[in-house]
């Protein structure tokens, strides 16, 4: 570890000597846990207080800080009496986090969390004007439940990738919001393996009456795409218009070529999302690799079109 | 490492108490550990200066007397105290859990964005309380502390999207579907307006503080309008789509019972959809696959056949 530069070191005293001042005789031990810092680096900061203060750095100009029994005393620092107010990345930081967790379904929007929410709100002024939706899911709480009891579950679930709708086993040990959607990170007993399912695609949740042992860790969650060596790699050219694909999926490469087109690779192991992406994109999007896909694309648009005939 | 914190605590202290600027020559003889040498006296007095701000001091620079030219430097009270926000041991175990349940940017506690919540936290009293489980992963953009700031001191501000430049009223920061939009009164187009905050291209600049009212009851959920193929200013059209059984629930769900124009008995229903945009309508129908299919007008229907005609013979489209 580095050792924190003088920024760091500043920023934590100016926020931990106000508390000491309306807290007279906090112990090192909770003053530490409370700052989330090391008693040592604590003791290294309140070493110093006593020759900090005003000019002319007289005994009663300067700062009177003891230690006695493991117990702080400070006297003499009536300027540093408040701590120094939330910088923009702070304020949006705290509110943003509140927000989010106070929009997880089942929020007590009366709690504790709402109505510090709402000091910190008018604090930092702005009023109402800021919102997290975490977006509903019809089967998150009794996804949660089963999550929170480490019981298994039969789902119903849509493969988007494959259109089409399974069922399954699965022992869901996580349930967290990411990249706008609401995921279960799960061992799934059809797959034999962990898997992560997307809450909006389940269609169906019901209890087994078994539990899992909530102990075994999970190896799904650690990243929301994995692509294995294995799956197929889908190489297009990229009109101007269609750049938003290489900000909305997790592509392998992107390049500009000399005609002002990107050149994108990308993860694409499933026929009925390539099916939709290339749909979609129509002219705008020019297969390089492999060639199959390209009939593909031409194949699922001919097969649409029957049902226009 | 010691003198210099040292120094530094004590020219907050200096600054915080000064009733009036302090040119560099006063700090100087009140602030003990600057170098004798003027040159190099200035530069490590830009170098705390630098370092000040960049923690969040507000130091400013004024003049000595009024019609002077001489400037020096203080720090106002009410600019650099934290309000008191009186909160309850309950408050704090709160906020605790939300900057450990979610992150911002996805790094971990104490790094960056994530770790500015909790660098919040701990000048309103400090952690108290369990740390939660990971239950949220928000994305983190470098524009939102700028605009976020604008927001709550209603500054107008400028910035770059999609090559041009937009002058925005910001009335509200909203995050949905899992990105973070700045939604306001868009100053040239006269309307109001929601930018994805990743896809702006410049640095936000911001005006004075107070140059705007925002509108009684403003509710940034409302104002941003879900539904692509709303979002648009084309000729509105009402579209009929049929969906089938296996995704008609969720379509349903996504847009809303009052959609539902037709129940069939095989499950499958006919919704409505008000259409301003007819490129994000079509990635919709098609988004469905096999599920789904344009009835009416026949407008928006000959365009869905034209558009897979095209991409069903390849060679004679490019041709």
């Amino acid at each position: 570890m580095t050792r924190p530069d003088a920024a760091v070191r500043l920023r934590r005293l100016l926020t931990v000597i106000p508390w000491i001042i309306d807290h007279q005789g906090s112990t090192l031990d909770d003053l530490a846990a409370r700052f989330g810092i090391k008693v040592a680096e604590l003791e290294r900061d309140l070493e110093l207080v006593p020759f900090c203060g005003l000019p002319p750095y007289t005994p009663d100009r300067l700062i009177d800080c003891e230690i006695v029994d493991g117990r702080v005393f400070l006297r003499f620092a009536e300027y540093f009496g408040r701590p120094l107010r939330l910088t923009p990345a702070e304020g949006f930081g705290l509110l943003a986090a509140g927000q989010a967790l106070l929009a997880v379904p089942g929020a007590d929007e009366k709690g504790s969390l709402a109505s510090a929410l709402g000091k910190l709100a008018g604090v930092l002024g702005g009023g109402d004007g800021m919102a997290v939706e975490l977006g509903p899911a019809r089967y998150l709480e009794p996804l949660r439940a089963a999550a929170a009891a480490s019981e298994r579950v039969e789902i119903d679930y849509y493969t988007f990738g494959r259109d089409e709708l399974t069922t399954r086993r699965i022992d869901p040990r996580a349930v967290f919001a990411a990249a706008g959607q609401w995921y279960v990170d799960a061992y799934c007993h059809k797959a034999g393996d962990d898997r992560l399912f997307r809450v909006d695609r389940v269609r169906g949740v019901r209890p087994t009456g078994e539990h899992f042992d909530a102990a075994t860790p999970s190896a799904a969650g650690a990243a929301l795409f994995n692509p294995r060596p294995s799956d197929r790699r889908l190489t297009l050219l990229l009109h101007r218009s269609a750049a938003w694909v290489a900000e909305s999926y997790p592509v392998e490469s992107v390049e500009e070529t000399a005609d002002g087109r990107l050149r994108v690779v990308l993860v694409a192991s499933e026929r009925a999302w390539r099916e939709r992406l290339l749909l979609r994109l129509g002219p705008a999007a020019e297969v390089v690799d492999p060639a199959d896909v390209r009939v593909e694309a031409a194949e699922a648009a001919r097969r649409l079109l029957e049902r226009y005939g | 490492m010691a003198d210099r914190l040292e120094r530094l605590t004590n020219l907050v202290a200096v600054l915080l108490e000064t009733r009036r600027p302090l040119t560099l020559e006063e700090i100087v003889e009140r602030v003990p550990g600057y170098p004798t040498d003027r040159e190099s006296c200035r530069r490590q007095f830009e170098r705390d200066k630098a370092t000040l701000r960049e923690i969040g001091v507000p130091i400013a620079l004024e003049a000595l007397h009024a019609f002077e030219q001489e400037t020096g430097y203080r720090i106002h009270r009410e600019d650099y105290e934290l309000p008191p926000l009186d909160l309850t041991d309950d408050e704090r175990v709160a906020l605790h859990l939300a900057v450990t349940a979610v992150r911002l940017g996805g790094g971990a506690a104490g790094d960056g964005p994530a770790g500015a919540g909790r660098e919040a936290l701990l000048k309103l009293g400090g952690i108290e309380g369990e740390a939660a489980p990971t239950l949220a992963a928000l994305p983190d953009v470098p524009a939102l502390p700028a605009l976020f700031d604008a927001y709550r001191r209603r500054a107008r501000v400028s910035f770059t999207y999609r090559g041009g430049t937009r002058r925005l009223d910001p009335y509200g920061i909203l995050f949905r579907n899992g990105h973070w939009y700045v939604v306001g009164w868009d100053v040239d187009r006269a309307a109001i307006r929601a930018f994805r905050a990743d896809r702006i291209e410049s640095a936000i600049e911001a005006g004075a503080g107070g140059a705007f009212e925002r509108p009684e009851g403003f509710d940034p959920a409302s104002a941003l309008r879900d539904e692509p193929w709303r979002f648009g200013d084309e000729e509105p059209v009402e579209a009929r789509v049929l969906v089938g059984p296996a995704q008609a629930g969720w379509v349903e769900a996504d847009l809303g019972a009052a959609a539902v124009a037709e129940r069939r008995d095989d499950g499958s229903v006919v919704v409505r959809m008000a259409v301003t945009n007819r490129d994000a309508f079509r990635s919709f129908v098609l988004g469905l696959l096999d599920h789904a299919e344009v009835l009416a007008p026949a407008e928006l229907r000959a365009d869905m056949v034209a558009w897979l005609s095209a991409m069903a013979n390849p060679a004679e489209a490019t041709a």
